[in-house]
C-alpha cells in the first residue's frame, strides 16, 4: 500500500512542480514580504510587527490559494483527461489514489511553505528584525492551515467541476477564518435564526481562525501574540483540529470517488 | 462453472446518465459474451455500438447498470483480477511530463514490481514495441501512434494473462497496424487471452479466433468467423475476356448479360455473377460458344463483411440506442 501512495504521491509532486504558476505566487510571496519591510519603514516603532505580520498573512494567504487552486485541477484533470484509465484499472484501490494525489499535494505544498517561510526569514534577518519561536509557531499553524484548505478543495473536487470547487472551497476558507464573528453571531445575535444558522454553520466548518495567530486577528494582545503566549501545546491542538478536518474530508472524498463513473 | 472462462458478461447492461439535464442513454442493452482462455477474442461493431462502454463496465471504471460480469474468475470489480490484467483504453492518454520509461515505472510500482526488475521489463516492453528511440522524449512529444505504442507498453508491464485492448489499431499506419496485429498474435502464442475491440472489420477477421459483432447495445453474433458465416455459396463469379472489336461482341455480351444474376463490363472483360441454383458448367459452355474466353470461375461464399454490414443495416431499420425521455 505504502509503495502505491507513494508512486501516485511522488507522481503528483512532479506534474505540480511543471506547474508555472506556482512559481509566480512565490515570487509574489517574496514581494508582499519587501512590501511590508517597505511599509514597516513608514512607521517607525512598530517596523518589526508589521514585517512579521505580512509575511505570515503571506505565507497563510497564498499557501491557501495555491492549495485550493491544486486541489480543485489534480484529482479533476486525472479524470477529465483519462489518465485515470491507465491507473485506476491497475491494482490499486480507488481510496488509495485520492490519498495518494493529496499526499503528492501535501509534498508540493510543504515545500512551497518552507520555501515562503525561508524567504520571509531571510528578509527578516536581513532587516535586523528579532526572531523568536513564536515566528516558528506561527509558520507551523499556517502549514497545517494550508494543508487543511488542500483537503476542503480535494474533497468538493472528487464531485465537481474546478470551477465550482474553487467557489465552495474559497467560500469555506472564508468562513473558516471568521469562527469568531460566528461564535460571537450565535450567541448574540438579535434575530432567532442567525443564532441558528450562525451555530449550524460552526459544526460544519473547520475553524481555520485557530491557525491565524498574526497580531490582526488577535486584537489587543497583538504584542503577547509575537511572544511566547501561543504555547507548544496550543499549536498541537490546532494542528489536532485540522489532523481531524483532514481525516473527515478524504474519507468523504474516497467514499465518493468510490462511486464515481469514469465516463 | 468452467475456469477455462476469462470474461464472462451476463445480460450486461449500461445506461449513462447526464446530471442536472436528466438525459439517459442505454448505451449497453443485454450484452453476453464468454471469452475463453488463450483465445484471441475479437469484438466488432460500428461506432457507438456499446464497444467502450462494455470494457469501461468490465473494466471498472464506471458501475454496470444491470446484469454481471466476471474477469479471471472475479465478479468485477475485483483487484485481485486487475493483478492479473492489462488494458489500453482508447485513445489512450498518458502523463505528458513522463518519459515512457518513467511511465512504465509508474506502472511497474503499481503493481509492485522490485525496481530492478522494474527496469528490465520497461527495457524490453519499450524495445518490443519500437520506441527504443524515443527514450528520452516526454510524452507530449509523441505521435498518436507512438502513444498507443506506450500505451501497449504499460498494459504489459505486468506480463497479464488478460490482454484487454480498445481499439488498438486506431490511428496507426497500415505498418503499425500489422504490427499491432502481430503483436497480439504473439500473445496469444504466449498463452495469454486477448480481448480487443474494433470498428475495423479486416483487423477483427485476420487474427481472431472468436468474434462477436454488437451493434446498438446488444450482440448480434458470437462464434468463430467462419461459423458465423453461411456455408452455402451465394453465387458463382465468372470473369470472362469478350474480343471488343470482334463482330457481334455487343449481341454475345447482351446474351451472356441476359443469363446472369448481375454483370460488370470493363473494357474487355465481363465479370457475371450467377445465381446459386444456376448450372455453372451449362453458363460456362454458353460463354464459350458466344466467343467468350473464360479468365476465373470462383464461387462466392458469404464473409464476414456481409453479415456485418447485415447487421448494421438492420439496427438502422430498427433503433439505434437514442436518447431515451426519463
Ligand atoms: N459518457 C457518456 N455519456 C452519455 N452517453 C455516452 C457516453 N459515452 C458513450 N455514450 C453513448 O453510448 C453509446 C455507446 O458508446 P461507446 O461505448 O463509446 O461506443 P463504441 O466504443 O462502440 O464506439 C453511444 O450512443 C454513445 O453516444
Ligand atoms: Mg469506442
Amino acid at each position: 500500500m505504502m509503495g502505491r501512495l507513494w508512486a501516485i504521491g511522488l507522481n503528483t509532486f512532479r506534474e505540480a512542480a511543471r506547474i508555472r504558476v506556482l512559481y509566480g505566487i512565490l515570487m509574489l510571496v517574496i514581494g508582499v514580504n519587501l512590501l511590508a519591510i517597505v511599509l514597516g519603514e513608514m512607521s517607525i516603532h512598530e517596523q518589526a510587527r508589521v514585517a512579521r505580520d505580512a509575511g505570515l498573512a503571506g505565507i497563510s494567504l497564498f499557501g491557501s490559494l495555491t492549495a485550493i487552486f491544486l486541489g480543485v485541477f489534480l484529482l479533476y484533470s486525472e479524470v477529465q483527461r483519462r489518465t485515470i484509465y491507465a491507473i485506476v484499472t491497475k491494482p490499486i484501490a480507488r481510496w488509495e489514489f485520492v490519498v495518494g494525489k493529496y499526499l503528492g499535494m501535501v509534498l508540493v505544498l510543504s515545500v512551497l511553505v518552507a520555501l515562503f517561510s525561508a524567504a520571509m526569514l531571510a528578509l527578516l534577518t536581513w532587516q535586523g528584525v528579532a526572531l523568536s519561536s513564536a515566528i516558528g509557531k506561527a509558520v507551523v499553524l499556517a502549514w497545517c492551515e494550508v494543508l487543511t484548505v488542500a483537503a476542503i478543495a480535494v474533497f468538493f473536487s472528487a464531485f465537481s467541476s474546478p470551477f465550482l470547487s474553487g467557489i465552495f472551497a474559497l467560500a469555506l476558507f472564508a468562513i473558516g477564518r471568521v469562527t469568531p464573528d460566528l461564535r460571537a453571531a450565535a450567541s448574540t445575535a438579535d434575530a432567532s435564526w442567525i443564532r441558528t444558522v450562525s451555530s449550524a454553520t460552526l459544526e460544519i466548518v473547520p475553524d481555520l481562525h485557530l491557525f491565524a495567530i498574526s497580531g490582526r486577528s488577535v486584537d489587543g494582545v497583538a504584542a503577547s501574540v509575537h511572544g511566547d503566549y501561543v504555547s507548544w501545546g496550543y499549536v498541537a491542538a490546532a494542528a489536532g483540529h485540522g489532523l481531524f478536518w483532514i481525516a473527515a474530508l478524504l474519507v468523504l472524498a474516497c467514499v465518493i470517488f468510490q462511486r464515481r463513473d469514469f465516463v | 462453472m468452467t475456469t477455462d472462462v476469462v470474461i464472462r458478461a451476463t445480460d450486461l447492461a449500461k445506461t449513462y446518465r447526464t446530471p442536472f439535464r436528466r438525459k439517459k442513454v442505454e448505451a449497453l442493452r443485454g450484452v453476453s459474451f464468454e471469452v475463453r482462455k488463450g483465445e484471441v477474442f475479437g469484438f466488432l461493431g460500428p461506432n457507438g455500438a456499446g464497444k467502450t462502454t462494455t470494457i469501461r463496465c468490465l473494466m471498472s471504471l464506471c458501475a454496470i447498470t444491470g446484469g454481471s460480469a466476471s474477469i479471471l474468475g472475479q465478479p468485477v470489480p475485483s483487484r485481485a483480477a486487475r493483478q492479473r490484467l492489462g488494458f489500453l483504453p482508447e485513445q489512450p492518454y498518458f502523463y505528458d511530463y513522463l518519459t515512457v520509461n518513467e511511465l512504465l515505472d509508474l506502472g511497474g510500482r503499481l503493481f509492485g514490481i522490485a525496481a530492478a526488475e522494474r527496469r528490465r521489463r520497461a527495457d524490453t516492453l519499450i524495445e518490443r514495441v519500437g520506441l527504443g528511440n524515443a527514450r528520452g522524449q516526454s510524452l507530449k512529444k509523441f505521435s498518436k501512434g507512438m502513444l498507443q505504442r506506450a500505451g501497449l507498453a504499460m498494459a504489459l508491464i505486468n506480463d497479464p494473462d488478460l490482454v484487454v485492448l480498445d481499439e488498438p489499431m486506431s490511428g496507426l499506419d497500415p505498418v503499425g497496424r500489422k504490427e499491432v496485429r502481430d503483436l497480439i498474435l504473439e500473445l496469444r502464442d504466449a498463452g495469454k487471452t486477448v480481448f480487443f475491440s474494433s470498428h475495423i472489420l479486416s483487423d477483427v477477421e485476420q487474427i481472431s479466433d472468436r468474434v462477436a459483432i454488437v451493434v446498438g447495445g446488444k450482440i448480434e453474433d458470437v462464434g468463430r468467423p467462419r461459423d458465423l458465416v453461411g456455408r452455402a455459396p451465394l453465387g458463382t463469379e465468372v470473369v470472362l475476356a469478350i474480343v471488343d472489336d470482334a463482330d457481334g461482341a455487343k449481341d454475345a455480351t447482351a446474351a451472356i448479360a441476359a443469363r446472369a444474376e448481375k454483370v460488370r463490363a470493363t473494357p474487355g472483360e465481363l465479370l457475371a455473377v450467377i445465381g446459386p441454383g444456376a448450372d455453372v458448367d451449362d453458363f460456362l459452355v454458353f460463354a464459350h460458344r458466344h466467343g467468350a474466353k473464360i479468365i476465373s470461375v470462383m464461387p462466392r461464399y458469404e464473409t464476414l463483411e456481409d453479415l456485418f454490414l447485415r447487421r448494421v443495416a438492420a439496427s438502422h431499420r430498427g433503433s439505434a440506442p437514442e436518447a431515451v425521455p426519463p
